[in-house]
């Protein structure tokens, strides 16, 4: 029940962020969705497992792949579903902590928040790119 | 037809490339435009390098080299105009367009439509404030941070159109974001309420926060574009910099006049 009302906040987080970025109208809807399922996918895994490696890194490989699927079949860029996609995972709380913690002379908290940041920084940027992998092997198998 | 010469088509690739970089296409991305367009009207070898802050197109003409530099400004994200670049190109490359026509499609690209301010605050005001619920926040600090991510964005939106430093602009935004929160924690406690100033801060910096710079610039050094990679994710930081810099300079301020962060 939690995940259903979290990814529905998420539809309406990513939907904010999508018009901030100004993605074309009639594509707000699916990057929204995008966005949704990768968040919910995130939770899942993330109450089943203590690494937190593992699901920014398994929600960004989904929102890539039905980003760049999206993408193929709207003839659109792939950047506009991803982008806004990752936005539920993407650091921002862990960057904002890193400066808070600097702020506050706590400069062994802010290593361990800074670096859990990158970590899910590049957990992020490998799973868009194991997705457009993905996408490029089965491309010519998806129907038109 | 008038066919279009080999210098027209450079110069019209180089201002899509352009007017794509400026709304924060990847740097491969425009690359490959570039490339695309300018070899689908001429058939000699052509080199295209790009940096976030500009394009450099070489090439032979009747055996002269040829080669045109164009800086390029850096503004915000906008990918309803690299949906329209990338549209465009492929018009341009797939058919036969008159000059005319690239040039008319071309003026669209410079003044594509955008979403109305009203919407674009009450949406900015939506991803800020639905992100603190993501965190788990309460009802109350979802709407402060509703309210401070719509205010934080008007803002910097100002500053962006007054043409204002972007290390300037942060730490104001910065500024603004904590002491919104800030004045609206102590402003709630006042009736008994208690909501957290670390949830209600998150909001409308995460408006301002660069992770999806950190995130690209991390996807360009991943995938071999080590400069443009280097490059966003310096940018990255020092957006981050300014943006705690400002958040700094309020709880500084709130340590020196209330006395103690244990509130937070």
């Amino acid at each position: 029940m939690d995940i259903i009302i979290q990814s529905f906040y998420s539809f309406l987080c990513v939907m904010g962020f999508s018009v901030m970025f100004n993605i074309p109208r009639k594509q707000i809807l699916i990057a929204s969705l995008n966005g949704a399922i990768g968040w919910s996918i995130y939770l899942l895994l993330q109450s089943g497992s203590a690494s937190f490696i593992v699901p920014p890194l398994a929600g960004s490989i989904v929102v890539g792949v039905i980003g760049e699927i999206a993408a193929i079949k709207n003839k659109q860029p792939a950047t506009i579903f991803i982008i806004p996609g990752i936005i539920p995972f993407v650091p921002g709380y862990g960057i904002y902590n890193t400066m808070y913690h600097i702020i506050n002379n706590d400069f062994s908290q802010a290593i361990v928040s800074g670096s859990e940041s990158m970590f899910i920084a590049v957990s992020i940027a490998c799973g868009i790119i194991v997705a457009t992998s993905i996408v490029k092997l089965i491309k010519e198998s998806l129907p038109a | 037809m008038a066919e279009i010469s080999i210098k027209k088509a450079i110069s019209i690739a180089l201002e899509t490339g352009r007017i794509m970089l400026a709304n924060g296409a990847e740097v491969y991305r425009v690359e490959e435009t570039i490339e695309r367009m300018i070899a689908s009207k001429h058939s000699a070898p052509v080199n295209v390098f790009v940096v976030s802050t500009g394009i450099i197109v070489s090439t032979e003409i009747d055996g002269d080299p040829y080669t045109v530099v164009d800086r390029t400004p850096s503004t915000s994200l906008d990918l309803e105009v690299i949906s329209r670049a990338n549209a465009f190109s492929r018009l341009f490359t797939d058919d036969d367009m008159t000059e005319e026509h690239a040039e008319i499609i071309l003026q669209g690209l410079r003044n594509h439509p955008r979403f109305p301010n009203s919407v674009r605050y009450l949406f900015s005001g939506a991803a800020g404030g639905f992100f603190v619920l993501l965190l788990g926040g309460t009802f109350i600090e979802f709407l402060s941070a509703y309210i401070a991510s719509a205010l934080v964005v008007m803002f910097t939106d100002t500053l962006t159109k007054e043409n204002m430093n972007f290390f300037i602009k942060n730490i104001s935004g910065g500024l603004l974001a904590a002491g919104l929160a800030l004045v609206t924690v102590l402003f709630l406690r006042l009736f008994g309420i208690f909501a957290s100033y670390n949830h209600i801060v998150v909001g409308p910096l995460m408006t301002l926060v660069p992770g999806v710079a950190l995130t690209n610039g991390i996807r360009d050094l991943i995938s071999g574009e080590l400069i443009a990679g280097s490059v966003k994710i310096m940018e990255a930081l020092f957006i981050a910099i300014a943006l705690a810099f400002g958040v700094g300079v309020v709880l500084q301020l709130s340590l020196a006049i209330i006395g103690d962060l244990s509130w937070i």
